[in-house]
């Protein structure tokens, strides 16, 4: 992976956002230009934009224009959006669903009523249809209450998506009307008390019974959101399976109904946030479940487990922005009608960076939510996993910060249960925990692209040794190009600006790893945010000049970030204290606790 | 160097002189003057001038006064302490000597081989870290005499004897671990004054004792437990070095009596394994054995104490199990990047390592009698949380390598018999307890360096 092109990269950024504000029309010309290249374009789409960044190419052509949809598409966005929102703020109780930690029952009705329980399911079996946009659109809302939009998440982002991805046409039939119409609610059991990514240790065992037609579940599963009363569970258990005539343990994915008897769930978990949300344990035993009910293949649960999870997530940068939205409102009243010295709040600097934080990241959460959303919606199975990720790191990043500066306007009165702020700061805090920790997460991103990256770039290497010149003076003219470009070596290249043979260790250095991913992370949300105010300029959207400040803002201060995260990067460069931070985090764990004396301590 | 010839004359001087009479006490009086003194030790003042004390004699307690102490011939020093010592060497009989000493005469005549001599009977009296002592000590000197008074004096070495003396004394606390107190300090710069090789010497102590106090990161305790029990757990802990390993105490020591009257007494058991250990353990091949080796000496200050591992070989290479990396293992990111990196010419990365595999250590004990009959109970306790021993052979190689003994390989059905008594003998270390063993060191530890 050559590192020294990222650099070259973020300095692009700045330059293309001087570019934004002086030549506007400038843009709008290449954006045109893009656009008409595209049409002609006729091969199906096989590259996404994250993974080509790892090589330092921006696939232009992937991210630009900002992904439209239809005048029509978005008459009916706004038809489903009116009745939903009305019903948010109408009829849901967050403070009481909060406090009882229960979602009433004729909530959960008007949901149903509204179709949300089924809003990915396809028309003919009797969901909404709608598309991964309108999806990330209607969860702007249900995120404004952060029980029900788990308890809607768990049960179609995860819980039926193995049937809606995987499952063959009678499984669909059979089960996801139902789903559709929330007469069933789905759940997904994956994690265990011993297994939470880890697959090799999920303990949860089906045999096949003697006459071939069963499998019986055994085993108990965790922190299972929709647990207590989901009726159609996607379960993931291991199966023995023979490989090359090796017999092998591997984990397959059923669809359990609850009516197949012997499943019990524990009492729900008291939780800090979310706490409408029903999360138990579920046990399993002795479920009988039919042959037919195995989603894919047996054996294949691994790979229908990792689709599921990679699908979900791009829909959380939506949900914040929504949230954030809603705090702001919230919030700038009382900014502005609190007097303090005879000023409002809303004169003080600090209280005004406040606001200007939550607008950028509200903004670039949308901007990277409806532009993965539209990357998925296009033609073709785009595989934009790495983007989700990507979004769902920094959303739910970002969504944390905003809530809890978000109470700190308010002071004390944000700390108390009058307000909705401490509700959304313990909501929030699920964020970067679930649906894939963001450590997890940023591995994910950075060894996807490292992976992707480094297979391009030893398959040049050969090239190069089996003599290919053109290739060698391709090389030599970018080596060239970087060496008068960059000042820094960064370290991970090694000579030729190839992969470096110590990659193969990289794997373990996650301190690495981590800055990598967020260099990405802030590549891709520039990416978006630039997008989109180019799109609002050139089709001159109502306040497209204010979109336009936040990008500069925003690109503006991720470039600064994403220089500081290089030089880190670098190996023996001041700012890296990998080695430091190893050293104390090595020193608090070998004796567990805080080792340091006490500073009334004495020797004599 | 002048302390040791000050010493030598001490000594000569201790062989010409006809021995005096000599200083009984009963230890009544002992106790009493104990008590006196540790009042004197609360209400100290420090005397400035020697007429003070002259003014008010303290009464100075001899039971066998004979009258003789009144002449002022030469006397060893060291004769005191010896004719004390007949009685008792404790910290209250050398208090009592140091009272003796400074009661007696007034002009503290020959306070500095008085010193040097109470220096060395120190650690017989069991005195040597005990800071009051030594500033009691210190107290002997007379006061303000030896002050230097212009900057000729202290640009010479003024009184050098007593100084040396002074410092001689610093020297022995040091080198006992003990640090001076604010009170050590008040006395050197009553006695010697500010500018002194003696105050010299105390800041420098001062300066470095507390930067080296917690120099060690395992720091031995001071003083030792006593009972044998705490002491294993101690040790044994201080080896593992894991916060996970869990001491379990398999048999306290008992005596009991037989119906012929006979006393046995049983060995305390004492053995810690970690939860790393047990699963090791558990994976440990049935068909190869396990060994139970011992006795390893172990160091604490100066007792020394033994203990036993239960370790295997190193799995030799054609049975280790590779750990293949499943691609299926994560369910959200690559744990292993599959690239086909394959090496230039130039790329040599063999780096001359040598990597000496070790075998795995299973658990650690401790007993005072390691006795195959004693260890045997100890794998047997082991058992209860490691099913998997009863399954393999267990070799006892108590002594060195060539007293190898058969594996006992019927290791189930709880152990409560013994092994033959002969073979007991044969192997059986002499046990003792590690307070005995102390005296015992230097044979031990070359056995326990063949191993």
């Amino acid at each position: 992976m050559n590192v020294n092109s990222f650099l070259a990269l973020s300095r692009a950024f700045p330059r293309g956002k001087n570019r934004l504000v002086c030549h506007a029309w400038h843009l709008e010309k290449q954006a045109l230009r893009v656009q008409q290249r595209r049409t002609i374009r006729t091969h199906s789409r096989s590259l996404a934009y994250a993974k080509d960044l790892f090589l330092g190419q921006i696939n232009k052509a992937e991210v630009f224009p900002y992904p439209e949809i239809g005048s029509d598409e978005l008459e009916e966005v706004k038809q489903f959006v009116a009745p939903v929102e009305k019903f948010f703020n109408e009829e849901v109780d967050s403070a009481k669903i909060d406090r009882e930690a229960k979602i009433p029952a004729e909530t959960l009705n008007g949901l149903k009523e509204l179709g949300l329980f089924g809003i990915m399911i396809p028309e003919e079996y009797g969901g909404l249809g709608l598309s991964n946009t309108m999806y990330a659109r209607l969860n702007e809302i249900i995120a404004l209450d952060g029980s029900i939009a788990v308890t809607l998440a768990a049960h179609q982002a995860i819980g039926l998506k193995g049937i809606l991805i995987a499952g063959n046409e009678a499984q669909k039939k059979k089960y996801l009307p139902k789903l559709a119409s929330g007469e069933h609610i789905a759940a997904f059991c994956l994690t265990e008390p011993g297994s939470g990514s880890d697959a090799a240790s999920i303990q949860t065992l089906a045999t096949l019974s003697e006459d071939g037609k069963h499998y019986l579940i055994n085993g108990s599963k965790f922190w299972i959101s929709n647990g207590g009363f989901a009726d159609i569970m996607t379960v993931f258990a291991r199966t023995a399976v023979e490989v090359d005539g090796v017999k092998k343990d591997k984990i397959t994915a059923f669809i359990v109904e609850k009516a197949f008897g012997g499943i019990s769930s524990g009492k729900p978990e008291d939780k800090l946030g979310i706490r409408g949300s029903y999360t138990c344990e579920v046990s399993f035993d002795n479920v009988p479940v039919p042959v037919e009910n195995v989603i894919g293949e047996v054996g294949g649960g691994f790979k229908v487990a990792m689709n599921i999870l990679n699908s979900g997530r791009f829909s959380m940068g939506s949900s914040c922005a929504g949230m954030i939205k809603k705090l702001m409102e919230l919030t700038s009243e009382y900014a502005v009608s609190r007097k303090q010295f005879n000023r409002s709040l809303s004169e003080f600097g600090m209280i005004q960076e406040k606001f200007a934080l939550m607008a950028i990241n509200a903004f670039v959460m949308e901007s990277m939510a409806y532009l993965t959303a539209g990357m998925m919606d296009r033609p073709g199975v785009p595989d934009c996993s790495l983007e989700a990720a990507m979004v769902k790191v920094f959303s739910s990043e970002g969504g944390w910060i905003c809530c809890s500066e978000a109470l700190q306007v308010l002071g004390g009165l944000g700390y108390t249960k009058n307000y909705p702020f401490e509700r959304y700061v313990r909501d929030c805090r699920i964020l970067p925990i679930f649906e894939g920790t963001n450590e997890i997460l940023r591995m994910y991103v950075a060894l996807t692209g490292m992976q992707y990256a480094g297979k391009v770039l030893t398959g040049k290497i050969k090239e190069m040794k089996k003599g290919n010149i053109f290739m060698a003076v391709n090389m030599a003219g970018k080596k060239l190009r970087t060496s008068l470009g960059a000042s820094v070596d960064l370290g991970l290249t090694g000579k030729d600006g190839v992969v470096h043979p110590s990659l193969e260790s990289i794997v373990d250095e996650q301190l690495v790893l981590k800055r990598v991913a967020d260099v990405l992370i802030n590549l891709y949300a520039m990416t978006a945010v630039l997008s989109r105010a180019s799109r609002s300029i050139s089709i001159g959207l109502r306040n497209h000049d204010h979109e336009v400040l936040l990008a500069n803002t925003f690109c503006n201060d991720a470039f600064f970030k994403n220089n500081y995260s290089m030089v880190q990067l670098q190996k023996h460069s001041p700012e890296n204290n990998d080695a430091s931070i190893k050293k104390i985090a090595q020193a608090v764990l070998e004796n567990r606790s805080y080792i340091c004396s006490h500073p009334l301590e004495r020797t004599f | 160097m002048k302390c040791s010839r000050c010493l030598l004359q001490l000594v000569r001087s201790g062989r010409t002189v006809v021995q005096r009479g000599s200083l009984l006490l009963s230890p009544s009086s002992g106790q009493l003057i104990v008590q006196h003194n540790q009042q004197q030790q609360v209400l100290r003042q420090f005397r400035c001038s020697p007429v003070l004390a002259k003014s008010q004699p303290e009464p100075v307690r001899f039971v066998n006064d004979d009258g003789t102490k009144k002449t002022k011939s030469l006397v060893t020093k060291e004769d005191l302490f010896e004719q004390v010592a007949k009685e008792s060497k404790t910290k209250a009989t050398f208090n009592q000597v140091i009272d003796v000493f400074t009661k007696t005469d007034i002009r503290r005549r020959g306070h500095v081989e008085f010193i040097y001599a109470a220096l060395k009977k120190m650690p017989e009296f069991g005195v040597e870290r005990d800071l009051t002592v030594y500033n009691k000590l210190l107290d002997v000197f007379p006061k303000e005499v030896f002050v230097a008074r212009n900057f000729i004096q202290r640009m010479f070495n003024h009184y050098p004897r007593q100084q040396e003396c002074g410092v001689q004394v610093l020297e022995q606390m040091e080198s006992y671990g003990i640090m001076p107190n604010i009170e050590t300090k008040v006395l050197l710069v009553q006695i010697f004054g500010e500018k002194s090789h003696p105050i010299r010497k105390y800041q420098r102590i001062m300066y470095w004792f507390p930067k080296f106090k917690h120099v060690n990161p395992f720091p031995v305790p001071q003083p030792l437990p006593e009972d044998p029990v705490d002491l294993a757990i101690l040790s044994l802990n201080r080896i593992a070095n894991d916060l996970d390993a869990k001491t379990t105490v398999y048999q306290l020591p008992f005596t009991d009596i037989t119906e012929s009257g006979e006393e046995i007494s049983f060995p305390h058991i004492v053995g810690i394994q970690s939860p790393n250990q047990m699963e090791l353990l558990a994976k440990h091949n049935p068909n190869r054995p396990v060994f139970v080796e011992g006795p390893f000496p172990l160091w604490l200050k100066k007792t020394c104490v033994y203990y036993y591992i239960l370790r295997a070989d190193p799995t030799p290479p054609e049975e280790k199990e590779e750990e293949v990396y499943d691609p299926e293992r994560c369910f959200y990111y690559p744990l292993q990047l599959d690239l086909d990196l394959d090496r230039d010419l130039g790329d040599e990365e063999n780096f001359d390592v040598d990597d000496l595999d070790e075998g795995p250590v299973f658990a650690m004990c401790m007993t005072s009698q390691g006795d195959q009959a004693t260890l045997n109970q100890w794998i047997s306790g082991l058992q209860q949380n490691n099913p998997i021993l009863g399954r393999i052979p267990t070799l006892f190689r108590l002594d060195a390598g060539t007293r190898e003994l058969e594996g006992v390989a019927d290791t189930e059905a709880g152990h409560s018999h013994r092994p033959p008594p002969q073979s007991q003998r044969e192997d059986g270390l002499p046990a003792e307890d590690s307070e005995a063993a102390v005296e015992e060191e230097e044979p031990r530890r070359s056995r326990g360096m063949k191993q």
